[in-house]
């Protein structure tokens, strides 16, 4: 018990006694690790953001004017029997317009001078989960083009796609900058350790000469190093989540994007518990990697 | 008597130049032996390969049963917890009180809170210090803060005690205290050996006498007994 004791408050001791470079250390590990989660939130979220395109994926099928309703009931009957579909909603050419007047109020008095209403009426059809593949979405579509009395069809699935290809590239980024900014953590744990190894140089010659094991000579400046890397993990999980908020602030203040800042979220729990052990593995690494280097002798 | 020490054709060299030539001599349990010879005579470069800090260039060395020399990285620290060393510049921890330096080799080998405390209040009552336990080493006088570093040394219980040139730093009236507590401690069973190039030391001491001239044993004998081969 009085072992662990000490080597705990050995850890402490070496902390505060370079208590500047123990903040230098803390600080730039923290900032280099909010580097990476910055990659991280924008990965997350927009993987969230994919996800729920991806429920919601709907098809616009929009109609040849001059349809009668018996031949709109019959296309009704058609997509609504279509084991691929899931859901059917018309909407009439007076409805379109009505929406269009909600949605742009500004821009709605450039249909006034059209006389007559230009807005297609339209089917909005919702697929049936297992065929919302993009190829399987491609095919049913292709199909209903050539129904008659369908002028087009329109659906999300291209933003899908990009936005697939747009994470897929983020997630190589958030990879590659992972890897170099961890490294930069270790590095900069690793100098610190060897600093106050360099510090302490004499006290651990008097620690070998009375029967001291490297273990136990090794041991607080591994929980030094793992200390220093949880300290700065949970710092940049701090510097983030105020990011986060203040990006939400922002978004309500300008009343752009409005609906977005629900849209935007921050890590859960667990994942910052993940991050934070992961920040004391890497600052565990960096005194394994200065202890290496440094060396303490034949024992 | 068994040899506690052994020395066989040991020699080492530094830069070039035989810190130690071909030495062999052996040193029996509970003997308390002088190493004396001038400075750079090897008496250091000796202790140093009796706690395995050095090793020899030629030779073997066996310190308790165990050769020295071949003994892995892992076994050198349990080596260690059987030879007390004393220091000429005492290697006291500045920023931990008397107590906590003495209770250092015993939080070292994992002993009970129990036990650090009734060793450490024994060895620094042997030293008589024992009046000064919460004080930092830096408030105690040199004879004082050698007096911790031998509590140090003997507070796991060695078998051997080695002191490289413990009053080196001291006055005639210190360094004769210190001696008889050397004498103490052996009277009490441990094997010691003091490195030192004062022959005032000499006065107080009717003991074997090992002397060292530039690496070379010139001379074994006993104070009052006469120079031997």
């Amino acid at each position: 018990m009085r072992r662990l004791f000490y080597l705990v408050r050995e850890a402490w001791v070496n902390m505060r006694t370079n208590r500047t470079t123990t903040i230098v250390a803390i600080l730039t590990t923290a900032f280099a690790l909010a580097c990476v989660g910055i990659f991280l939130l924008l990965y997350m979220n927009l993987r969230n953001a994919a996800g729920s395109l991806q429920e919601d994926v709907k098809v616009m099928v929009y109609l040849e004017d001059r349809r009668s309703s018996e031949q709109v009931r019959e296309l009704e009957r058609t997509l609504k029997t279509d084991r691929m579909v899931d859901g059917v909603l018309f909407i009439s050419k007076e409805q379109a317009l009505g929406e269009f007047r909600v949605q742009f109020p500004s821009e709605s008095h450039l249909l006034e001078g059209l006389g007559e209403n230009p807005l297609p009426a339209s089917f909005v059809v919702t697929l049936a989960p297992s065929f919302r593949s993009p190829d399987a979405m491609k095919a049913w579509v292709e199909r209903v083009q050539t129904m008659e009395g369908v002028a087009k069809v329109d659906y999300n699935q291209e933003w899908s796609s990009l936005l697939a290809g747009l994470i897929g590239y983020i997630e190589l980024a958030a990879i590659g900058v992972g890897i170099l900014l961890s490294a930069a953590a270790v590095t900069i744990i690793g100098n610190t350790t060897r600093l106050a190894l360099l510090a302490r140089q004499e006290e651990i010659e008097i620690l070998r000469s009375i029967g001291a094991t490297r273990t136990f000579i090794r041991i607080p400046y591994f929980l030094e190093g793992a200390v220093l890397g949880a300290c700065g993990s949970a710092l940049s999980l701090g510097i983030l989540k105020f990011a986060v908020e203040l990006f939400r602030q922002q978004i309500q203040l300008t009343g752009r994007f409005s609906g977005i800042e629900g849209m935007i979220s921050f890590f859960p729990l667990s994942v910052c518990l993940a991050l934070v052990m992961a920040g004391m593995g890497l600052g565990f690494a960096g005194s394994v990697v200065s202890l290496l280097r440094v060396g303490d002798g034949r024992a | 008597m068994d040899a506690i020490i052994q020395l066989i054709h040991v020699s080492k060299w530094h830069d070039r130049r035989a810190a130690l030539s071909d030495v062999t001599f052996e040193i029996e349990k509970g003997e308390f032996v002088l190493l004396m010879g001038a400075s750079g005579a090897g008496k250091s470069t000796l202790l140093r390969m009796l706690i395995a800090e050095e090793q020899p260039d030629e030779g073997q060395i066996f310190v308790h049963g165990k050769n020295v020399t071949k003994l892995r990285p892992s076994e050198i620290p349990y080596l260690r917890r059987k030879v007390g060393a004393v220091f000429q510049d005492f290697r006291l921890l500045p920023k931990k009180s008397v107590f906590d330096n003495v209770a250092l080799p015993l939080i070292v080998q994992g002993a009970s809170e129990k036990d650090i405390r009734r060793k450490v209040t024994e060895a620094l009552r042997a030293v008589d210090v024992d009046h000064k336990n919460d004080q930092l080493p830096s408030s105690l006088s040199t004879g004082e803060q050698q007096r911790v570093c031998i509590a140090r040394s003997i507070v796991n219980g060695p078998v051997v005690l080695l002191a490289d040139e413990p009053t080196g730093n001291l006055d005639p009236e210190r360094t004769r205290e210190i001696i008889e507590l050397f004498k103490l401690i052996n009277a009490r069973g441990t094997t010691v050996v003091v490195a030192t190039h004062d022959p005032h030391v000499l006065k107080d001491v009717n003991r074997r006498v090992i002397t060292l001239v530039r690496g070379v044993l010139l001379a074994e004998h006993r104070v009052g007994e006469g120079v031997g081969g």
